[in-house]
C-alpha cells in the first residue's frame, strides 16, 4: 500500500487544505543545501517551516534557503521563532503574509532562551489575533491540555503541543498529557519539538497525534536523507498501529496456537 | 629520522599539511593534478570567523575552529617568514547583523555561549552601532560584535604557503590530472598519476577537497562528500575604509580587504563540478546587499568568480587516519572554513604522522563514522 493510498481512508484536512503527509519538517540547521535538499525530498513532507527573521522578506525567492526549495510545490508555514511577545509575533506574521509567502502562521513565542518553552499567555493571545485576521495558525504550545483546548477556541486551525524543549531530543516527556490533548482535541495535534528517533515518533503517532513536526533530528543526524526516510517511515508505522488498535498488554503468556490445537491425535 | 610523506591535493589544505610536516623534518612530496590553490583555496573570501561561522553551540566543530584561529598568529608569521612572501591579515572584528526585534533572543543566546570561550562578544545597536560601522544600513536593528575575528587575503595566502613549502624542501608536483590511490605492499601508500607514474611513500595524506569521493572504492570508505559551489564578487569602494568590519547577515557577508576592494560572498549552490558563474547567482548576492550597505545598490562588482566547497554529509571534515590502511590519512571535508582551519588540520595530521595526540580530539571526524556495514 503507498502512502498516497493509505492518506486517501485517512485524510489530514488542515484550515481546509488536504495535505499529502503527516511529516512537517523544518528548514533549518541542515550541515549544506545539498543534504537538506536530499532530506526533504525523501521525507514527502508537503509543509516546510523556517523562521520569518531569518528570510528575505523582498525577494522571498532569492532567499539563501527558500530558493533551493523550487523543486515541488511546498506547503509554507512561515514560524515567529525568536518572538518574545504576542506583539513582536503578530508583526511579523504580518510581514510574512504580505511577501506573498504563505497565510499559514506557526506562532512560536518563547520568553527564556536557555529552555526556549514557549511562552502560553502571549501564544493565546497571537493565536485569537491572527486567527480573526484569517491566518491558518498554527500555534506551538507546551504539553497542557486545557491550555491546547483554549488555542482550539481561540481559532487555531491545529494546535502543536511540544514533546520536549526544542532541539532536546529528549522525546515525549508527558505522553500522558498528550493522551488527553488528542481525545479532547477538536483540530489536528501536531507534535512540535523534542523528538530524538524513530521511536519517538512511533510512540507520538501511537498516541493518536495527527502529524508531527521536526528538524534538529533529521538535520542533525550523521545521515540527515536517511534519517528523514526513518521518519517518514516511523510515522506511517505509527498511524497504522495506532489507526489498527493494539492488542491489550497482559501479565503472563498467551500461545499464539492454542495447545488444544498442536496436541497430536 | 623523518618519513616520506605523499599529498595528495594542494589546495589550502594540502598545502598547510605539507608545510606542518616538512617542519617536523619529513620529506613531504605534494600531487596536484592542476594548480595549486587553483580550486576552492584560491577562491576563498578568507574570514577567520569561528564565531560567526558556528552560531547554534560549542561542539567539537566550533573547538576545533577556535583552536585554528588562535594558532594563526604564530602559523602566519612562520608562513611569512620561511617564504619570504607577504600578504593581509587583517584584525576587523566582525558584526553579525539582524533586523528584527525577534532576533534578539537568538544573538543573546549565542553570546551568553560565546563568552564562556573568551570571545567577549557585544550586542550592539543604535548609537554605538553606527559610531561603530557608520555606513551600515540604518534597517539593521542590532548587531554581535566579535572584536576577536580576523581574515586574510586567501589566494596571496595560498601563494606563500606554496613558497614556504618549496622554500623547506617539499616537492611540488603538479598538472599530472587525477591522481589515484593504490593498493601497495608491505604496508606503505602508493599513488599512480594519468600517466602511469607512481609515487611511494610510508604514508599518503587524502586532501583532495570536493574531489575526495573519487576516493571511496580505493580506500574501502564511504566518503559522503559533496561540492557546494560558492558563487562571490568583489568591488572596488569608492572610499576606501567605509567598511570597518567583516559583517554576516543572514543572506552573506561583505569583507573589506586592504586593498581598497569589498568582497560579498556568497552562494550555496547544488552544481555538481561545476564551477562557472551564473548571472543569477550573482545577482542574487547583488540583490541583498545594499541592505547591509545602502551604496551598493549604486555599484556594480568589478570581479565574480566561483568555486567548490567540500561539503560532507554531517557538515564535519573527515579528518584523521583510516583504520584498515594505517598508511592512509585523510584531511578533507572542511566545507565554508578550509582557510581557517588550514593550521589546525596541518598540526593535527602531523602529529598522528608522528604518533602524538593532537591538542583538539579528533574523534567526531572519524574517517569511519559513514560506514556503517550492517551486521550480518
Ligand atoms: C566562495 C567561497 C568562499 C569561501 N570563504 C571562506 C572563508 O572566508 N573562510 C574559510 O575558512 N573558508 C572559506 N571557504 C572554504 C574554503 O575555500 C575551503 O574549505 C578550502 O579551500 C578547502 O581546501 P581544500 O584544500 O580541501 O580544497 P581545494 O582548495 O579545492 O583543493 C583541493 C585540491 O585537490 C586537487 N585534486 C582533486 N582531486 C585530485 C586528484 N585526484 N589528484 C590530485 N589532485 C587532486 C584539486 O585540483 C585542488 O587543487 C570559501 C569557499 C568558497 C568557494
Amino acid at each position: 500500500m503507498t502512502t498516497s493510498q493509505q492518506q486517501a481512508g485517512d485524510p489530514l484536512i488542515i484550515g481546509g487544505k488536504t495535505l499529502s503527509s503527516r511529516f512537517f519538517l523544518g528548514t533549518g540547521r541542515y550541515p549544506n543545501p545539498y543534504v537538506q535538499n536530499e532530506a526533504i525530498r525523501v521525507s514527502e513532507a508537503e509543509v516546510l517551516t523556517f523562521a520569518i527573521r531569518r528570510i528575505n522578506l523582498e525577494e522571498p525567492e532569492d532567499d539563501a534557503i527558500l530558493h533551493h526549495l523550487s523543486f515541488k510545490p511546498f506547503t509554507y508555514l512561515p514560524n515567529t521563532s525568536g518572538a518574545s511577545n504576542a506583539d513582536e509575533a503578530i508583526r511579523i506574521a504580518r510581514m510574512a503574509r504580505a511577501s506573498g509567502l504563505s497565510d499559514w502562521i506557526k506562532v512560536e513565542i518563547s520568553a527564556n532562551e536557555r529552555t526556549l518553552l514557549p511562552d502560553p499567555l502571549e501564544t493565546l493571545k497571537a493565536t485569537e489575533v491572527l486567527a480573526a485576521e484569517g491566518f491558518t495558525v498554527l500555534p506551538y504550545t507546551s504539553d497542557d491540555p486545557i491550555l491546547c483546548k483554549r488555542l482550539e477556541e481561540a481559532g487555531a486551525a491545529a494546535v502543536m503541543p511540544g514533546g520536549a524543549p526544542i532541539g532536546t531530543g529528549l522525546g515525549i516527556l508527558n505522553p500522558y498529557n498528550i493522551g488527553l490533548i488528542v481525545e479532547e482535541a477538536g483540530v489536528p495535534i501536531i507534535i512540535d519539538a523534542g523528538l530524538g528517533s524513530a521511536a519517538d515518533v512511533v510512540q507520538a503517532m501511537e498516541l493518536g497525534v495527527d502529524g508531527v513536526l521536526m528538524n534538529t533530528p533529521v538535520a542533525k543526524a550523521v545521515d540527515p536523507v536517511r534519517m528523514a526516510q526513518a521518519m517518514k517511515l516511523a510515522i506511517e508505522a505509527g498511524r497504522l498501529s495506532y489507526l489498527s488498535g493494539r492488542i491489550p498488554k497482559k501479565r503472563y503468556a498467551t500461545a499464539s496456537s492454542e495447545y488444544e490445537a498442536l496436541k497430536v491425535k | 629520522m623523518g618519513k616520506h610523506i605523499l599529498i595528495l591535493g594542494g589546495g589550502v589544505i594540502g598545502l598547510s599539511t605539507a608545510f606542518a610536516c616538512a617542519q617536523r623534518g619529513h620529506r613531504v612530496t605534494v600531487l596536484e593534478q592542476g594548480r595549486c590553490g587553483g580550486q576552492a583555496s584560491g577562491a576563498a573570501a578568507g574570514m577567520l570567523a569561528p564565531f560567526s561561522e558556528n552560531g547554534e553551540g560549542p561542539d567539537d566543530f566550533f573547538r576545533l575552529c577556535l583552536a585554528s584561529l588562535q594558532l594563526y598568529p604564530a602559523w602566519q608569521q612562520t608562513v611569512k617568514e620561511v617564504s619570504g612572501r607577504t600578504f593581509e591579515y587583517s584584525h576587523t572584528g566582525s558584526l553579525n547583523v539582524v533586523y528584527h526585534e525577534s532576533d534578539r533572543l537568538a544573538l543573546a543566546g549565542r553570546a551568553a555561549w560565546q563568552e564562556r570561550f573568551g570571545a567577549q562578544p557585544q550586542i550592539v545597536e543604535g548609537a554605538d552601532l553606527h559610531r561603530l560601522e557608520p555606513a551600515l544600513s540604518p534597517a539593521v536593528h542590532a548587531a554581535l560584535y566579535h572584536p576577536d575575528e580576523s581574515h586574510i587575503y586567501a589566494p596571496d595566502y595560498v601563494l606563500a604557503l606554496e613558497e614556504a613549502c618549496r622554500k623547506s624542501g617539499v616537492q611540488i608536483v603538479d598538472h599530472l590530472g587525477s591522481v589515484r590511490v593504490i593498493a601497495s605492499p608491505d604496508h606503505r601508500a602508493c599513488a599512480v598519476d594519468k600517466k602511469g607514474v607512481t609515487y611511494e611513500g610510508d604514508c599518503l595524506v587524502v586532501c583532495n577537497g570536493a574531489w575526495a569521493g573519487e576516493l571511496q572504492e580505493a580506500l574501502g570508505l564511504q566518503i559522503p562528500v559533496y561540492p557546494i559551489r560558492g558563487q562571490i564578487c568583489a568591488y572596488e569602494l569608492p572610499a576606501p575604509g567605509s567598511v570597518r568590519h567583516m559583517v554576516f547577515g543572514s543572506q552573506g557577508y561583505v569583507v573589506p580587504k586592504a586593498n581598497g576592494t569589498l568582497v560579498c560572498g556568497a552562494s550555496e549552490d547544488v552544481a555538481g563540478f561545476d564551477t562557472a558563474v551564473t548571472e543569477r547567482g550573482i545577482q542574487r548576492l547583488l540583490n541583498w546587499n545594499h541592505r547591509l550597505y545602502p551604496f551598493l545598490e549604486e555599484l556594480e562588482p568589478y570581479h565574480r568568480w566561483a568555486g567548490l566547497r567540500p561539503a560532507t554529509q554531517d557538515g564535519y571534515p573527515l579528518l584523521g587516519r583510516l583504520s584498515q590502511q594505517p598508511a592512509i590519512l585523510m584531511a578533507a571535508g572542511h566545507y565554508r572554513n578550509g582557510i581557517l582551519l588550514s593550521p589546525v588540520t596541518g598540526q593535527a595530521v602531523a602529529d598522528l604522522i608522528d604518533d602524538r595526540t593532537p591538542q583538539v580530539s579528533l574523534a567526531r571526524f572519524a574517517l569511519e563514522r559513514f560506514t556503517r556495514q550492517p551486521v550480518r
